[in-house]
């Protein structure tokens, strides 16, 4: 073996250490977790992730069948005069049911929870110094007393069909967890939103009271994304 | 001519490993074994190197065998549910430390009859 030849492997065998490395390192560091050496920990944290990749899948699946089924209907309303007509309703009502992506003008509030050494906060009370569910159930009920058309917490769509559940240490809507701390986004009329929010006595007012960070914003371009589970029903039927 | 060969292997592997995808997490630990397998062989490698019985035929089988062969060995124990990469790592790891220590010692040797072969030199000059 001459010299060059030399040369090219050990350039090679370099590259394929440092390469490994390199991947070993970005993956470890993706994993985001404390080293836990035994592999049964791991088969555990990979299964998660299987599943998660496999829902990931199964949602773009629903995405690209949406999207067929849209142009399926386009094309059959083409040529019709009633079926448009119908086709706008459906639309109309997709809207109001929360499947279609909305833009529009509106309010942001953003909360959170209070800091531990805010000695300004009036309760000694340690709960009410958290945002629990309930809190975001009274801003949504007088956000919808204000009018607001669209709902968004933590890029939750609030539709008919939604709850805001506690679970343990966790909130759940549409049955996601989100945690502190909570963005919620509504659409409608800015005046009467911000007004009926941010007026004295307020729910909101009486969380910031307590010390929980409270930040009320004006925005004109605001945009909810739609529901991303699927509404049925099975027992209610329309009366004729 | 070899260190340069080495400096832009080492370079391109860190390049092309930053920005390539990566592994899904099962495979990290197999991966891990051979990483420390190939490590291991490469101070091998210096070791025999400074023994001046180097071999690049025995190097290179030695860094991709070890490498494999201690996938092989994880994966049956994982099958098995003995943990085998732990015995693959306390071989790799101690002989590791086994030739940085005679690296060290060849070196620092080195170093010390350098300094005297010097001072030896001073006395010389010294005495002219």
């Amino acid at each position: 073996m001459n010299k060059k030849q030399i040369c090219i492997t050990l350039g090679i065998m370099c590259f394929i250490l440092t390469f490994a490395i390199c991947i070993q390192i970005r993956t470890i560091n993706t994993a985001n977790s404390t080293a836990s050496q035994t592999l049964t920990d791991n088969g555990l944290r990979d299964e998660v992730l299987k599943w998660k990749e496999k829902y990931d899948n199964a949602y773009e699946e629903l995405k690209k069948s949406e999207k067929t089924l849209e142009e399926v209907r386009q094309k059959a309303t083409k040529n019709d005069d009633s079926s448009s007509k119908k086709e706008e309703e459906l639309k109309i009502n997709n809207t109001l049911l929360g499947l279609t992506n909305v833009k529009g003008s509106g309010i942001i509030i953003k909360l959170q929870d209070a800091n531990e050494n805010d000695s300004l906060a009036t309760s000694d009370n340690i709960s009410k110094k958290l945002i629990h569910n309930g809190d975001l159930l009274a801003v949504v009920n007088e956000l919808k007393n204000a009018g607001a058309e669209a709902i968004e917490i933590n890029n939750q769509r609030i539709t008919n069909t939604s709850s805001i559940t506690c679970e343990g240490n966790v909130t759940k809507i549409n049955g996601e967890k989100i945690g502190s701390p909570f963005e919620i986004k509504a659409i409608g009329s800015q005046g009467l939103l911000y007004g009926q929010l941010t007026r004295p006595g307020s729910y909101l007012s009486l969380m910031s009271d307590d010390g929980i960070i409270v930040e009320v914003s004006k925005s004109d371009d605001i945009s909810i994304e739609k529901y991303k589970g699927v509404v049925n029903f099975e027992y209610i039927k329309a009366i004729k | 001519m070899i260190f340069v060969a080495i400096i832009i292997g080492c370079l391109i592997g860190a390049l092309i490993g930053i920005n390539s995808p990566i592994i899904p997490y099962t495979y990290s630990g197999y991966l891990a074994i051979a990483i420390i397998a190939a490590l291991d062989s490469v101070f091998g490698g210096i070791y025999a190197t400074i023994n001046k019985n180097f071999d690049l035929k025995i190097f290179v089988s030695g860094f991709f065998g070890n490498a494999i062969l201690s996938i092989l060995l994880t994966y049956l124990g994982q099958k098995l549910n003995v943990d085998i990469y732990l015995a693959a790592i306390v071989v790799f790891v101690g002989r590791m430390f086994n030739n940085l220590a005679i690296i060290r010692r060849h070196y620092l040797n080195k170093f010390i009859e350098y300094r005297e072969e010097k001072k030896k030199k001073d006395m010389d000059k010294k005495e002219v």
